[in-house]
């Protein structure tokens, strides 16, 4: 893990739960105190009513692809050997959109649609990050 | 008093031009100063005329309001930086168009220069730090959803989008200034590599250096100048942050949505009204919202219309005359408003619409999160 060489994650004050939380594995959004509304990515205030009263809830990680693009051109050298790769809009089940990518599986057997579940690459001693894979049916 | 107040009121009374493509020998304010000088002289306007001032950056710290105001020796009333991307014109314009109404300005000069192909600017950053991590770079992967998104829901095909690549770049050889002048087959388009899937390369725009410049005034004062005056019929824009990553927003239907409802009424027109479209097109698919969600077709409906040379220049609606930024030149949407500036004027030779007087330029900037839209007349 030490020649790991994509971006990492900027970790701030306000997103460090949600980091947290994807080294333990587990998969966590803030819902707002104040007016209950669900959120991802990480803010400082509630985009729904701005209240910084917020809770970290787990979620349950399901989801469906929304959309998804293809990489075909490589824009940063740590992606050098998974060209082509995935990039995935993924629509959770409690309600916000994320990017994030879809692995364990060949791009073409991707749809928009298609049910997807939470899974966690530990990517280096201190970062996890949240990826997704096909739920077969 | 409201937005129909301004309608008819201000003029687009300069446009202003320089060579396009790669210009290694000057840098991207060079060119800004070269694209002013051009407008001026299109108007016949003195630099000291000049009292409002906007300045749209470019990469590598180009168009910096300051410094680009000190080399055109300028002391404005009024004007700033604008940065908005793709949108950056058209809100300049509708800024401009708000401080000449007010009285805050007689004449505002608008200028946008870059040497970004010579900077060898890729656009390959993140859309956002929090994507980084998963690959997700260049602004054209919410247009890869967003298209994506549009086969799933109405079965529109890959061959269908390369109608507007195919289209644009047979606009780009009747134009002198088009940088793109190889024509494309659809054999040509389908055999292109994939940059982000489902978008080939051909429905990229191709980065350039060069500059645009826009002069405006009060219509009044316009009736005075060179050139005739194109009126400001209608204006409207909205912001609609993380457009991105919300589904609904991918195709940018709020957003063109909420333009749409300010641009028609301020016209008092609708899309029957408008005899050619200019969109900025950074990604073809950008073209596909801007019928669909302006209402020049329904819904979903947008692959099919625009095939059967409707979209050509002696078609039913013409979009993007001048090849647009897939063929003529990406000068972030600024090209599209001075084509259009010169269709209205009549002065476009070959690739001219016939008889057209009234014209739609719709723009989209950044992450699909700006929209704004001007409908011009002569």
């Amino acid at each position: 893990m030490a020649d790991y060489t994509k971006p990492l994650p900027v970790i701030e004050p306000w997103n460090a739960p949600y980091w947290q939380a994807a080294k333990r594995h587990e998969f966590v959004a803030q819902k707002c105190r104040t007016c209950g509304y669900t959120h991802l990515p990480p803010g400082p205030a509630c985009t729904n009513c701005l209240s910084n009263d917020q809770d970290w809830i787990q979620l349950s990680g399901k989801g469906t692809i929304d959309s998804y693009g293809v990489y075909h051109q490589l824009w940063h050298p740590g992606f050098t050997d998974d060209l082509p790769y995935n990039v995935a809009l993924i629509e959770l089940a409690e309600g916000p959109q994320i990017i994030s990518q879809v692995v364990g599986c060949a791009n073409a057997e991707l749809t928009c649609g298609a049910a997807v579940e939470v899974t966690f690459d530990d990517v280096t001693s201190d970062v996890t990050l949240p990826k997704f894979r096909l739920i077969r049916s | 008093m409201g937005l129909q107040d301004l309608r008819d009121q201000i003029c687009i009374v300069g446009v202003g031009d320089t060579q396009q493509g790669s210009v290694p020998t000057k840098t991207g304010d060079e060119l800004a100063i070269d694209a002013a000088r051009a407008a001026l002289q299109d108007c016949g306007l003195e630099k000291d005329d000049i009292d409002g001032l906007f300045v749209q950056p470019s990469y590598g710290r180009q168009g910096d309001y300051l410094k680009v105001g000190l080399m055109l020796g300028l002391n404005p009333r009024v004007g700033g930086a604008v940065e908005a991307s793709g949108a950056t014109g058209c809100y300049m314009i509708q800024h401009a168009a708000l401080l000449l109404h007010a009285g805050m300005a007689n004449y505002v000069l608008l200028v946008y220069g870059t040497n970004q192909k010579t900077n060898r600017n890729r656009f390959g950053g993140a859309l956002l730090e929090e994507h980084a991590p998963y690959g997700a770079f260049n602004p054209s992967l919410p247009f890869a959803f967003a298209f994506r998104r549009h086969m799933h829901l109405y079965g529109t095909t890959e061959e269908q989008l390369a109608t507007i690549a195919i289209n644009q770049r047979h606009n780009s050889l009747l134009n002198p200034k088009a940088v793109q002048k190889t024509p494309i087959s659809l054999d040509d388009y389908m055999n292109a590599r994939y940059i982000v899937a489902p978008l080939r390369m051909f429905d990229y725009c191709y980065v350039t250096d060069g500059g645009h410049a826009f002069v405006l005034t009060t219509a009044d004062r316009a009736k005075d100048l060179r050139k005739p005056p194109v009126y400001i019929r209608g204006m409207g824009r909205q912001e609609a942050f993380r457009a991105y990553e919300t589904p609904d927003l991918v195709m940018q239907s709020f957003q063109q949505e909420r333009v749409a409802k300010m641009v028609f009424p301020m016209a008092d027109m609708t899309t029957k009204d408008i005899q050619a479209l200019y969109v900025q097109d950074a990604y073809s698919p950008a073209i596909l919202a801007a019928i669909e969600n302006y209402g020049f077709c329904p819904k979903g409906e947008g692959g099919r219309w625009i095939q059967g040379g409707r979209i050509a220049i002696d078609g039913e609606l013409p979009i993007n005359a001048n090849g647009g930024q897939l063929s003529e030149t990406y000068m972030v949407g600024w090209q599209n408003t001075c084509d259009a500036v010169r269709q209205l004027r009549g002065e476009c030779g070959p690739r001219q619409i016939k008889n057209v007087e009234r014209i739609m330029c719709t723009y989209t900037g950044g992450l699909r999160e700006h929209a704004g839209a001007l409908i011009l007349r002569r």
